[in-house]
């Protein structure tokens, strides 16, 4: 490929970015450097703006017009051609790695530089000389890693490095054939679901690759990973770039006031930290559901309680182990230890299971709405009633136009548009498939409702409904624990939050609540947590 | 207030409901009702004195009870999601079984039968148990358990036909009749009336529904998704065990690894699926489309075809049904995604 490098330019250099849905900007003119072997932090929290610019570098976004990208110092027209990364200099690690579990670190190395047209599609692969390739590979970067071994049972830790080493190598070609310049790793989120004390492979990994020039853009919610590897932060809020900072210049605080935009003074955080339990703010109450050191899944030990009539927020950012509590008290997510109480009923945590815990008076409304909230392909009556059908058997019979008569009742009471039930789920916008899917928990009477990012994907309005909902539920004495990474929505709607780090609850956040206090509040608390366990 | 506007209302829901009745769903749930009256017509206007007879449609209403019992079998496995590929060499060894004991053991026909009934039965508990306990392909455990039960019905009657099976069987499937057809149609009406009542009418059928479009959604919603798969699998042995006790009435033998149904029925139970309740598997689709290919064979038959124009027409039939079917949900969910816009 004949182009013309630039010895001197940036690895990567972005100008004014820009990305609108409908009338929300997700991101408002952004501008990126990232010089050779340089590792550029992009810190946010949800929502800020990140993984739009990483969808916009990977070509899944066209971004507006007016925006500018060079890789190398050769313009790259925009919108990025789609799978056409490797040849303009650009790789890509996602939190889910892209690997294939199923097949041998050898095959998922090289699976990428087979040729999948003419004469050598049918040429013969020599296994031995792969591993001796990749055996070699693997040293250069100083990595331990077998190229026999299946994927699937490597350690979490072992699949990343295998996923940067392979995305490294995608880099080392295009600067062999340019000179040996440029070169691009954009690495996703790809630490949060891992061990504290093996993040350290990780990050030696990265400075090797950057030691041969190559550039980083590092996405990440995790200080602590930052301040170890990256030279600069580039922070987003709110779609805009509110600051560009080198790394040890700043302090955690300033990084985290550059996140959430609230100054947080040293005595808040060290009260933060004090709180080890749940005790300084009782919400007081008939506890509807108590947990003590349950564990399973990445919840690694968390007690608490949960009264009737409440509202409790867990915080916690990705990773947490909040994202597995629901699934975990649910009974979905098998538990290992920890005592549980429901209303009356207390046993161990890994005697539930869902059908159990319905019968308890619990209720899951789940974030992945399409894998597991309700069937598209069904119709809204069926997915709203489908736990109460026993309610319309008569005389053996299940009463088709009974259910689809309170169905339509139903539809109207929680302003379900269009309020016809017999319509496929799939033909509702995602907010009234949200509102049939809290419908179809509520039509239960849950004593304890469980929420995992219940507005994901939602609309504004509907939003305020699901709001209006919820509060109504909880003056009715409903328990509900609300687990979301959306800390506008926690500010709104908790009447109590605790803060979620390292698969532990970390701390109880005093009120007042906002969105800027709880995110700061959460970061610090994560990084300070993630500095206690490595 | 006044009565004017009411002349226009009433003309706008006449057109509503006119578009409602020709609405193209309803236009996908007559094709194949449609497709069938044709075919009746053309070979009864190609074969009006051998095809166009009454006894011809009795012959063929008997005859072919033994699939239309057969294709129930399928229907609670494949609304839950699981394929069973065993359900015709179960049939088989039922068969096989049924006529061994009674003939080369001398057993009488009743206790024949409910041998032949609980083995059927032990077949689909096997197929349940594998699947759900080890959590394996249904698809590729039924292949490998429906050759286990091929051989045995090889094995059992050294690979002979088991010939002059109780003509007591014969009398209460083929010889008798009810409103001018044989009883064993009958028997099919009244298993596809309850397998009908079973997965439209009952909880256990809505829930199966679920658990085949997502296992996850049913978890969650705490259904019993493995005791539920199970289930379907002994449903669909005890029913494949019927169908073959019928074929014994219906030949009066038993013959090893004669006439393979599976292709038959599966190509029914696609097409039955285009077809009352579009888009699901549904028991009455699924009986329709049985006495479809059946007429469809008997009438080539009658012009002269020979015995492989069946696995032609078999086979062109269920790709056919499969690729309408999946026609049909992506028109669906295409109309689906414009409304939600």
């Amino acid at each position: 490929m004949a182009t013309r490098t630039d010895p001197a330019a940036p690895a990567l250099e972005a100008k004014s970015l820009a990305k609108s849905f409908g009338a929300f900007q997700a991101l408002r003119g952004v501008d990126v450097t990232i010089g050779a072997g340089e590792v550029v932090a992009l810190l946010g929290e949800n929502g800020s703006g990140k993984s739009t610019l990483v969808k916009i570098l990977s070509g899944y976004h066209e971004p507006e017009p007016g925006g500018e990208l060079r890789l190398n110092g050769v313009d790259v027209p925009l919108p990025v051609a789609l799978s056409r990364a490797r040849t303009i200099g650009l790789a890509f690690v996602y939190q889910d790695l892209g690997l294939a579990a199923d097949l041998l670190v050898v095959e998922n190395l090289f699976v990428g530089h087979r040729a999948t047209s003419g004469l050598r599609f049918a040429a013969p692969i020599n296994w031995p000389a792969e591993r001796a390739r990749a055996r070699q590979i693997f040293e250069r970067y100083e990595v331990d890693l077998d190229p026999s071994a299946q994927v699937g049972r490597l350690r979490p830790t072992s699949q990343a490095l295998l996923a940067i080493v392979r995305a490294a190598e995608e880099l080392r070609e295009y600067r062999q054939q340019n000179e040996e310049s440029g070169g691009v790793l954009v690495l996703d989120e790809p630490t949060v679901f891992l061990p504290e004390h093996e993040k350290v492979f990780l990050f030696d990994l990265v400075r090797r690759v950057t030691e041969a020039g190559i550039g980083v853009l590092f996405v990440s919610h995790d200080i602590s990973a930052v301040r170890e590897i990256a030279h600069r932060a580039a922070v987003l809020r709110d779609g805009e770039k509110v600051g560009d900072v080198v790394v040890e210049d700043v302090s955690d605080a300033d990084l985290i006031e550059l996140v959430s935009g609230h100054r947080m003074d040293r005595a808040a955080i060290e009260r933060a930290a004090s709180h080890g339990s749940d005790t300084a703010l009782d919400a007081g109450g008939d506890v509807a559901l108590s947990v003590r050191d349950v564990r399973g899944g990445r919840v690694r030990g968390m007690s608490f309680a949960l009264h009737a009539g409440e509202i409790l927020g867990i915080a916690g950012l990705l990773g947490a182990g909040s994202e597995d509590l629901p699934y975990l008290l649910f009974g979905d997510i098998a538990g290992s230890s920890g005592e549980i109480t429901i209303g009356d009923w207390r046993g161990d945590v890994s005697d539930l299971s869902p059908s159990k815990s319905i019968r308890r008076g619990m209720a899951l409304v789940p974030a992945d709405r399409k894998q597991q909230g309700a069937v598209s392909n069904l119709p809204v009556s069926l997915n709203m009633l489908s736990l109460s059908l026993r309610s319309f058997m008569q005389g053996g019979v299940l009463r088709l136009d009974k259910l689809l008569a309170t169905a339509n009742d139903r539809a109207v009471t929680y302003d379900v548009r269009p309020p016809d039930a017999s319509l496929n789920l799939a033909a509702l916008s995602g907010g009234n498939q949200q509102k049939v899917v809290l419908a179809r928990w509520l039509e239960q009477s849950p004593k304890v409702l469980l929420l995992h990012e219940p507005t994901q994907g939602v609309d504004v309005a509907t939003r305020q409904q699901i709001y209006e909902l919820m509060r109504l539920r909880a003056a009715e004495g409903a328990a509900i624990l609300w687990v979301t990474t959306d800390f506008d929505e926690l500010a709104t709607m908790a009447q109590r939050i605790l803060l979620c780090a390292g698969g532990v609850i970390a701390g109880t956040m005093a009120p007042p609540y906002s969105r800027d206090r709880i995110t700061s509040e959460v970061y610090s608390t994560t990084a300070r947590g993630a500095r206690v366990a490595a | 207030m006044s009565t004017e506007p009411a002349a226009p209302v009433a003309r706008s829901s006449l057109r509503r409901s006119f578009a409602r009745i020709f609405s193209a769903r309803t236009f996908e749930a007559s094709l194949l009702p449609i497709a069938f009256a044709v075919l009746i017509a053309g070979f009864g206007f190609a074969r009006p004195d051998t095809f166009f007879q009454w006894t011809n449609f009795t012959t063929i209403f008997g005859l072919n009870a033994v699939g239309l019992v057969l294709v129930m079998a399928l229907l609670v496995p494949l609304t839950n999601g699981d394929l069973d590929l065993s359900v015709a060499e179960n049939s088989g060894l039922v068969s096989i079984l049924v006529g061994w004991l009674n003939v080369n053991h001398g057993w009488g026909i009743v206790p024949s039968i409910l041998a032949g009934l609980v083995v059927g039965l032990v077949c689909g508990i096997v197929n349940g148990w594998i699947v759900v306990q080890f959590d394996v392909n249904p698809f590729i455990i039924t292949l490998a358990t429906g050759s286990v039960m091929d051989g045995i019905a090889f094995w059992l009657p050294n690979q002979q036909t088991v010939p002059g099976i109780s003509t007591q069987l014969t009398d209460w499937t083929v010889i008798r009749h009810l409103f001018g057809i044989p009883l064993d149609f009958w028997y099919g009406v009244v298993i596809m009336l309850i397998m009908w009542y079973v997965l439209t009418f009952t909880a256990f059928g809505q829930r199966a529904l679920f658990v085949g479009q997502s296992r996850e959604v049913a978890r969650l919603s705490g259904f019993k998704v493995g005791s539920m798969r199970f289930t379907g699998f002994v449903i669909a042995g005890l029913i494949a065990s019927i169908s073959g006790i019928i074929n014994d009435g219906v030949l009066g033998s038993a013959t090893p690894g004669a006439g393979n149904l599976l292709l038959a029925v599966y190509a029914a139970v696609f097409l039955g699926m285009t077809t009352i309740q579009p888009g699901r598997f549904n028991a009455i689709g699924a009986g329709l489309s049985v006495f479809f290919l059946a007429v469809g064979v008997n009438g080539m038959n009658l012009l002269g075809a020979q015995t492989y124009v069946q696995s032609l027409f078999y086979g062109g039939i269920l790709v056919i049904a499969v690729v309408a079917s999946r026609l049909i949900n992506r028109r669906r969910a295409a109309s689906a995604a414009r409304a939600a816009t």
